[in-house]
């Protein structure tokens, strides 16, 4: 018998005995001419299979199909323009330093006090998405965004005051952003990105005529990061049932007083701006309010 | 799995749900193919999910032309494993720590650690075809016309690359248990 021959009968076994289950010994009845020679080979193959219960460890596979999953929805996202597209490159390359290399700091203070009309507005933008990009709870992505709604009718109110009813508008569009934001998390809509409210044009499509020019930085919108969103009630902070729902009724009572306390920031405000003004940030009011009734219906 | 031209043709088409199902189809086994491969579990796992990363970036360039999705995925991850011995300039190093399947018993997880640590440590002395062929029969368990299309390999070569292989693995494993 030649090598060939004997090669071809080596695999026959293999797959006799590895593929169709059969045991050794039924194998080497089919060949017993060669059996002394196939004998030890195929105790060498079973042994070689001992290899494939090899598993990667599971905390490992539950990271590794967590970045799979968002990379994937990141390169979506690309797809249809990122993201991260609308913001100066240099925003976003200064942000994302900020808070992973330097973690946080003088610049991304002086950034998360910034109102739209300054030129570290931009920054501020980029560092909140940064932030919600790397917060992985679904808690904490959700108290992030009910944080960020609210830091949105402190500057509606601030540019209100000034009388600035461009970027009122502007900035009530991110509001209704957030709180809808805010409604898929808790909702926990399955294994999506999230939808951007002023998302960025598709490809192929041509930019909205609103879009203001990328250089003005205090105007550049805003659009939603790719979120990672699990199966409802999951992921929600708490290692059993009881607690999860306690964070959720946390969450509910921090949202309740953010509703009325903003109501009552744009009330105020209502009736010391200029005239002009008026109509937009009556529209923000509205969007608060219905906003956050729709963000605390879905708690329910 | 369903039909796999059609996962991959969605998958190409930017649906995450078919590339999702097609990640979870081959996670395993890829990372399984590579520990054979490097002997390192650990470093395994980087390069793994190195190779998913690839995959989505360039799943577009792939093209059915009469060979298997696997064949191509099995590529990437041969030169992930190329990459990583050139890059490194090492040898593969001992396997500190081999998981095995869930479900065994804490004696049998030891034993079947063992036998596992053995074949890696085996395995080290096999030529590069050979434990290419060791590692895409037995642990990705791969037929052997498959592991001819990732190879570029007659299956009457990949034949007796098996059967050269499992030779010297016996001889590795007989000198090992001597020792």
């Amino acid at each position: 018998m030649n090598n060939k021959e004997f090669d071809n009968i080596l695999n026959e076994c293999l797959e006799r005995l590895l593929v169709k289950d059969e045991s050794l010994e039924q194998c080497l009845q089919r060949y017993p001419e060669q059996a002394a020679e196939l004998k030890p080979l195929l105790e060498t193959a079973l042994a070689a299979r001992e290899a494939s219960a090899i598993q990667p460890r599971p905390d490992f596979k539950a990271r590794a199909r967590y970045q799979f999953r968002s990379a994937l929805q990141e390169r979506a996202a690309r797809k249809s323009r990122t993201s991260w597209g609308w913001f100066p490159r240099w925003a976003t390359v200064m942000a994302i330093v900020l808070v992973l290399v330097l973690g946080g700091g003088g610049t991304v203070a002086a950034a998360d006090s910034s109102m739209p009309d300054s030129p570290l507005y931009s920054v501020k933008l980029a560092t909140e998405q940064t932030r919600l990009t790397l917060t992985f709870s679904q808690m904490g992505k959700a108290r992030l965004c009910a944080r960020l709604a609210d830091r949105r009718v402190a500057e509606i109110a601030y540019l209100a005051n000034k009388g600035d009813a461009r970027r009122v508008e502007l900035i009530t569009q991110r509001l209704d952003e957030k709180l809808k934001l805010l409604v898929v998390l808790i909702e926990g809509r399955g294994g999506v990105s999230i939808p951007g409210m002023l998302v960025a044009p598709s490809a192929g499509e041509a930019p909205p005529e609103t879009t203001p020019p990328a250089e003005d930085t205090t105007l550049v919108p805003e659009a939603s990061p790719p979120v990672v969103i699990t199966e409802p009630g999951k992921d929600w902070g708490g290692s059993d049932d009881a607690a999860q729902n306690g964070n959720r009724v946390q969450l509910r009572n921090t949202l309740v007083s953010d509703a009325a306390r903003n109501r009552a920031v744009l009330h105020a405000v209502l009736d010391e701006v200029p005239e002009s003004t008026r109509d937009a940030l009556r529209r923000a009011l509205a969007v608060s309010e219905d906003g956050y009734e729709e963000v605390l219906e879905a708690l329910e | 799995m369903q039909d796999e031209e059609s996962l991959v043709r969605r998958a190409q088409k930017q649906d995450q749900e078919a590339f999702a199902q097609i990640y979870e189809e081959y996670f395993d086994r890829i990372y399984r193919y590579i520990t054979l491969k490097i002997g390192d579990a650990v470093e395994a796992e980087d390069l793994t999910q190195q190779v998913f990363l690839n995959t989505l970036r360039s799943i577009s360039s792939f093209k059915w032309r009469g060979k298997p999705f696997s064949a191509w995925l099995y590529r990437i991850a041969h030169n992930q494993v190329v990459d990583y011995f050139r890059k490194k300039k090492r040898t593969a190093v001992p396997l500190e720590e081999t998981l095995v399947s869930a479900g065994d018993n804490p004696q049998q997880a030891a034993e079947r650690k063992l036998d596992i640590e053995q074949v890696l440590a085996a395995a080290r002395h096999l030529t590069g075809a050979q434990r290419e062929v060791i590692s895409l029969r037995f642990t990705s368990e791969l037929s052997i016309a498959q592991v001819a299309e990732v190879m570029g390999k007659s299956q009457g070569a990949v034949k007796a690359l098996q059967h050269s292989g499992i030779v010297a693995l016996r001889r590795a494993l007989s000198v090992t248990e001597n020792e």
